[in-house]
């Protein structure tokens, strides 16, 4: 075989491995959106044509669920929760890397330590810690436990390795206060990886279902997701209804990444270079 | 330790905001209710609060909707952290699951006895809620098994509604042989991984994985062994068109692709909802198995309601369920009517809905039927590792069907079993 029909196979292989791969990765949000069209015995069929039933299975899911309220949880909680994540992470993340002592990566690597620990182990103590402060069933309850966030820790504490001890130096010597760097100096020369963080906290977030589920206890509080599997979970689901939830559930996220896309793929490489 | 210190001034940071995201205060006399079908525990629960209210206008409710394997979570979250502030007043418990939590987190649930009478409900209903004599719980909706049959393709192959009474499991196997000569329609459907065929015969023959006592009773269960035998004869057979999971088994009867199929009456909406199938079904009594105490009714799935011991409105919500639930017929004819809920309150065939007859299955009276035979569901111990049996026994069935005596598939289940559940 020449090398030019070689190369030839080798890329055809190439289209092929990606198309399936895209195909994989994309099919599940098309028939999303295509189910959403359907009805629920229709989706069962396996129909993937666009049906007629849009309409009224937007109309029994705004009948079945308070849009506003739910949503406006959802988002409450996705964003309070990502910006003092942001916040008291890159912080600490700042702080063990300016700031380097023995003492101080005794205590980093405790912080490391602690992603090992599964989150069903520290569930039952973390809820008796809500319940005696009297947090359950409230949205303050899901977002503290999230803030101080050992990986976006890590994270912040792996890219300010980048950011040049010039900077602080020279700031110092104009005069400026440690908050002062960290406000002027530091954010705005690390935003893509604030960019990054942020994409990555507000999934985990907006997605996050088991704490909510067990923190939550009326439905005035609940999330989309818990309302999605909510729906879902019925003897007989209406699968219509529930498409009409998760494109909701989904749409936010997918606003973020792709308004984000440039500053993520940026932010993931390192701010600085 | 990091994360302690943060935490601690995040709480703090909290109160400050407290203001802005606390949830809406609880009342006084709010009962709240955690259930999960959105169309049809809820729903009930929602119709059975509005008549309390009537005549209790101080008592409002507040039911919540959670998935069925949340209520559990979030059940068990509260229960083993001692946090009981974070309890619901009433919660739904699916049936096989109630043994599980009655004997993990004893005292946790409101002892009813003696404030319900209990002798109006199908007993097998009120076996699975008593632990050491005491019964908790109110008796909600029932699985209790039928035989539906396609009254076309039995016809067709020479069969009456009569050759379906009172038959044993093997007549069944037979019929099913001559029904597929005849139509080409294979007698019934099951889902091989699935353990729910094996739970109705084994009931149905007065035993379960657990003697009365709870304690494991695999080798020598007359009940489990015929139920074992009654499946890998019809495999055998090839009476079943297997089915790989819960749609393409629905899809199997409603598309008319078998004869029959044996399940809890929960099916018959689903059974209905075919409008170009009426008049073409028929409902029996289930087969029985060849064994003594063995009898023509069984159960699937099924869940009740329990009262929580440390809720502060305990004494309302016991006279809310025992008003309702144990003493209001119509209710029963409501919900039977309206969300197809066969309740397992006796009286409650009296009432109107109970009694019609239904074009759709021949003119047959459903739900009389039904309601005979509720009364005739062998009551056993479900104990608490039905699931775990479960497994253990779809494992080993097949090595049944491959010729594998019948007391070593027992054996390999019970040891199967005693690993996991130790």
């Amino acid at each position: 075989m020449s090398p030019r029909l070689l190369r030839r196979a080798g890329s055809a292989l190439r289209y092929l491995l990606l198309s399936l791969a895209a195909f994989l990765s994309v099919f599940p949000f098309f028939w999303m959106a295509i189910g959403a069209t359907n009805t629920t015995a229709d989706i069962n069929k396996g129909k993937v044509s666009l049906g007629s039933a849009l309409s009224a299975n937007i109309a029994s899911f705004v009948a079945a669920v308070d849009v506003p309220l739910i949503l406006w949880n959802s988002v409450k909680i996705a964003v309070f929760g990502t910006a003092l994540t942001l916040l008291v992470s890159s912080l600490a993340g700042y702080g063990f890397e300016m700031f380097r002592s023995k003492l101080r990566e005794r205590i980093y690597a405790v912080v490391l330590l602690t992603l090992m620990v599964p989150f069903a182990a520290l569930m039952i103590p973390l809820f008796m810690m809500m319940a005696s402060s009297g947090l359950i069933d409230t949205h303050i309850a899901i977002i503290l436990p999230s803030i101080a966030s050992a990986f976006i820790i890590f994270y912040f504490r792996q890219a300010s390795k980048a950011f040049p001890r010039e900077l602080r130096d020279a700031a110092k010597i104009d005069g400026l206060r440690e908050w002062q760097i960290f406000l002027f100096i530091y954010v705005p020369v690390m935003r893509s990886t604030y960019a990054a963080a942020f994409v990555i906290v507000f999934m985990m977030n907006w997605n996050n279902y088991l704490w909510p589920l067990i923190v939550l206890q009326s439905n005035e509080t609940k999330t989309i997701t818990l309302v999605v599997a909510s729906l879902a979970s019925a003897y007989y689901p209406d699968y219509g209804t529930v498409m009409i939830g998760t494109i909701l559930a989904t749409l936010p996220t997918l606003f973020v990444f792709f308004a984000m896309q440039r500053q993520f793929v940026q932010g993931m490489l390192g701010s600085v270079k | 330790m990091d994360n302690l210190t943060w935490r601690g001034l995040g709480l703090r940071a909290a109160l400050a905001c407290a203001g802005l995201m606390a949830a809406a205060p609880a009342f006084a006399a709010e009962i709240t209710i955690w259930c999960w079908d959105p169309n049809f525990n809820v729903a009930i629960m929602r119709e059975a609060g509005q008549r309390y209210t009537k005549t209790h206008p101080d008592v409002t409710f507040n039911v919540v909707d959670f998935a069925k394997a949340d209520v559990e979570q979030k059940l068990q979250t509260a229960l083993a952290s001692g946090t009981t502030s974070a309890l619901p007043d009433i919660v739904l418990i699916e049936d096989y699951g109630a043994q599980k939590y009655l004997q993990s987190f004893p005292g946790a649930f409101a002892p009813m006895s003696g404030k319900v009478d209990y002798k109006g409900f199908a007993p097998y209903k009120v076996e699975l809620m008593t632990v050491d004599g005491k019964v908790y719980g109110m008796p909600f909706d029932s699985g209790v098994t039928g035989l539906f049959y396609r009254r076309d393709y039995l016809e067709q192959a020479g069969f009456k509604p009569q050759d379906l009474q009172d038959i044993t499991w093997d007549r069944y196997i037979e019929i099913g042989k001559a029904v597929e000569a005849k139509t080409g329609k294979k007698m019934t459907t099951q889902e091989l991984n699935n353990g729910g065929m094996t739970r109705i015969i084994m009931q149905s023959g007065n035993g379960w994985y657990f003697d009365k006592k709870g304690k494991l009773a695999v080798n020598d269960n007359a009940a489990l062994k015929g139920a074992l035998e009654t499946q890998a004869k019809m495999i055998k057979a090839g009476l079943i068109k297997p089915a790989t999971g819960w749609n393409d088994y629905v899809k199997a009867f409603t598309s008319g692709d078998v004869a029959s199929v044996v399940t809890g009456v929960w099916i018959t909406g689903t059974i209905k909802a075919q409008a170009d199938q009426a008049g073409k079904w028929g409902i029996a009594p289930i087969p029985k198995l060849d064994i003594p105490g063995a009898v023509h009714a069984s159960n699937l799935g099924g869940s009740s309601w329990y009262v929580l011991a440390s809720s502060k409105q305990k004494e309302k919500a016991i006279d809310f369920l025992n008003e309702v639930y144990a003493k209001d017929l119509d209710f029963y004819q409501k919900i039977l009517t309206e969300r197809g809920a066969v309740g397992s309150l006796m009286a409650a065939r009296t009432g109107a809905a109970y009694q019609q007859a239904d074009a759709f299955f021949g003119g047959d009276k459903v739900w009389q039927n039904f309601s005979d035979w509720l009364g005739k569901v062998p009551a056993v111990n479900y104990g608490i590792f039905t699931n775990e049996l479960d497994t253990a026994v779809t494992a080993n069935l097949p090595a049944l069907v491959d010729g594998k005596p019948v007391d070593a598939v027992l054996k390999a289940i019970n040891d199967q079993a005693e690993l996991q559940i130790q």
